[in-house]
């Protein structure tokens, strides 16, 4: 099976399984009449489903021979790591603080994202990440009085 | 009227608005001039500072980021041969070629006055289209809203590049994601699996952020670590670095490109990103020198530039009439309105005149100011061009996260954007087009809503749609437009199958 064909055939089954999901989360919603809040939800449902069958038609009627121009050259190894650090500000925001998580992020991050041709410059970084995190805090903190939240710093800074 | 625009030069005439306007529309610039950062992916940025501003102020600001990061993109299609946004991908053919040729001043100069001048005509068109049209939207009701929606959503989807199936889905699934939340008329909590934060539904804004900023950085990850550098060659821009001649010889090349631009920003969905390859074309079939396209000649840029740019003014005109976003920065600057708790439509123009007007004549500042700005201070954006992306792009995702922790101070709408971001980034690997996403979660209230309120008018009797000669009209559009496609569509795929 070409990677064409592999891709749109897991597009449809997504499809499917998105559309199968949403009529069976409707199908727990009271009824009242005909026409009521789960008419829509209904109506969307059963067009999703249609729509991952006929994607799945497409996929299978697509021609083995059709291969994808050179492959996928994504670098999935950054795309993993930016995910996972992304994720891990997300879930720390709160209880670290957006000071302290910032600066983490950033300077990860950058350590990350470098491109194979550039040195790693760690005092750069750091510096970098410190000064936006301080930047950003205390503008948006007395500027435009958005309280974000401190986290382990909160003894310190209230 | 001539009273509202007094009033609209009085608003936008302070100190702070013509300041936040300047800056709007150099960051704008900026945004636009860096491939890989957007107009959208600006407003969505600045639309946390817009909290703490006026109306008049936080419009003003997002509408000079908008005009600016349309234009800005010309910089780096004409120098870097690359396009900074969707917008200039057609300034390339011609823009590069011309750079290559020495001519990088003239090319630059051209693509400047000419986006100004699409902009500014665009304006005009809004400044006469726009208020004609809410005073006949007042009178629309249910029945007329709710096919005005069904027309938009079949639009976006017929109209969009690519699989038609996945275009659907795309707003389908959009749509579905809008009825999270309590449901409009009877008031039932559906799909909220008891988060009450999900009580009020998804927020827009942050879906927003999620799916075309958060996911172009991770899109961007992909390959930041290989990407080649370009080179920037550095270009003296004196005059505008063209003839009068030349600049009368464009005029009617300018007007047609201005009239497809601002045409196709008026459609829901599609705008900038669409007319300046569609106005390229037609240019080039139209000319009489169609060979000469590609080549480097000044045609393609004035054709491209126009277009991209007289789609501010089309796509601003369903948003502020019917509460409707022509493109995906009109539907962040609906989110914009929505922050200061004003709802765009036709009332908008009885409510708040002198807002709407002082919305018009900021957009006239802020086109002038990205002629001169852009024509004066080329030699700083194409140096902001060489900031490293592995640097700028994380800034840009703390940025992102402030923006939606400020929006109700949730940690939840921040994990909303990673989760949006990651649908985003699906889309882009699934070659699903995000746009009839965004058109399905805007106009999929607007459309229940008014199904619902229109069945309580008629009695629960759906001939009431198609007795009501707008909403009928509509209809039958929506229905055309899709038969069409199906039908063109096909006829493709039999021409494939018998060559």
């Amino acid at each position: 099976m070409s990677d064409i064909k592999k891709r749109e055939f897991v597009v449809g089954v997504v499809f499917l399984a998105v559309g199968l999901g949403y009529l069976y989360m409707t199908s727990t919603l009271p009824r009242k009449q005909f026409i009521d809040a789960a008419f829509v939800p209904y109506v969307l449902a059963i067009t999703m489903c249609l729509l991952g069958v006929l994607q799945l038609w497409d996929a299978r009627k697509l021609a083995a021979s059709k291969q994808s121009g050179g492959g996928d050259k994504a670098d999935y190894r950054t795309v993993s790591k930016t995910l996972g650090l992304i994720v891990a500000y997300a879930a720390f925001l709160e209880p670290v603080g957006f000071p302290i998580m910032t600066i983490v992020y950033l300077f990860a991050q950058f350590i990350v994202l470098t491109p194979t041709d550039k040195k790693v410059n760690y005092p750069v970084y750091g510096a970098i990440a410190i000064i936006t995190s301080v930047t950003v805090y205390l503008t948006f903190r007395y500027a435009f009085d958005m309280i974000l939240p401190v986290g382990l710093l909160n003894g310190l800074m209230n | 009227m001539l009273s509202l625009f007094q009033q609209g030069f009085e608003i936008v005439f302070t100190v702070q608005i013509l300041g936040l306007l300047f800056f709007g529309t150099v960051v704008g610039i900026i945004f636009g001039a860096i491939p890989g950062l957007t107009a959208t992916m600006a407003v969505a940025l600045f639309l946390p500072i817009t909290y703490s501003l006026s109306t008049a102020a936080g419009i003003s600001l997002l509408v000079g980021l908008y005009i600016g990061g349309v234009s800005g993109g010309l910089i780096s299609a004409i120098l870097l041969k690359i396009p900074g946004t969707p917008a200039s991908v057609a300034t390339v053919f011609d823009g590069g070629p011309m750079m290559e040729k020495g001519e990088g001043a003239k090319a630059l100069g051209v693509g400047i006055v000419y986006s100004y001048i699409g902009t500014l005509l665009s304006i005009f068109a809004l400044m006469f289209i726009a208020p004609t049209l809410a005073k006949l939207a007042l009178s629309f009701g249910p029945h007329e809203y709710f096919a005005i929606a069904i027309f938009s959503l079949t639009l976006i989807v017929t109209l969009s590049s690519g699989s038609m199936v996945k275009g659907i889905f795309s707003g389908a699934l959009g749509f579905m994601f809008a009825t999270v939340g309590i449901a409009p008329v009877d008031a039932i909590t559906r799909f909220t699996f008891g988060q009450t934060e999900l009580n009020g539904g998804f927020d827009i804004l942050t879906v927003l952020i999620g799916l075309f900023a958060i996911s172009e950085i991770i899109k961007v990850a992909e390959n930041v670590k290989t990407e080649k550098h370009a080179t920037i060659n550095a270009v003296k821009l004196k005059g505008f670095g063209f003839s009068l001649k030349e600049f009368f010889e464009q005029g009617w090349n300018c007007i047609r490109s201005t009239l497809i631009g601002t045409g196709i920003g008026i459609l829901p969905g599609i705008g900038s990103g669409t007319s300046n390859i569609v106005s390229y074309m037609i240019a080039k079939k139209r000319s009489k020198h169609p060979e000469k396209f590609g080549t480097g000649i000044i045609d393609g840029i004035v054709a491209s530039e126009a277009a991209a740019c007289s789609a501010v003014g089309g796509a601003m005109i369903p948003l502020l009439t019917l509460g409707i976003p022509g493109d995906t920065v009109t539907a962040m600057l609906l989110g914009g309105f929505m922050i200061h708790g004003i709802q765009p439509g036709p009332l908008l123009f009885v409510s708040q005149g002198p807002l709407v007007y002082s919305i018009f004549v900021a957009m006239l500042v802020s086109s002038l100011m990205m002629l001169v700005c852009e024509l004066f201070g080329v030699r700083i954006f194409v140096k902001l061009l060489a900031i490293p992306k592995h640097i700028l792009l994380p800034i840009i995702l703390v940025l992102c996260f402030v923006g939606a922790f400020g929006l109700g101070n949730r940690i939840f709408d921040v994990g909303t954007i990673v989760f949006f971001g990651l649908v985003g980034y699906g889309f882009v690997k699934s070659g699903i087009p995000q746009t009839p996403f965004i058109i399905g979660l805007i106009l999929g209230p607007m459309a229940e809503t008014n199904l619902r309120r229109g069945l309580m008018l008629s009695d629960g009797n759906f001939m009431g749609f198609l007795t009501e000669p707008i909403s009928a009209a509509f209809l039958t559009l929506a229905v055309a437009s899709v038969v069409l496609h199906i039908y063109q569509h096909h006829r493709k795929s039999s021409v494939l199958v018998t060559a």
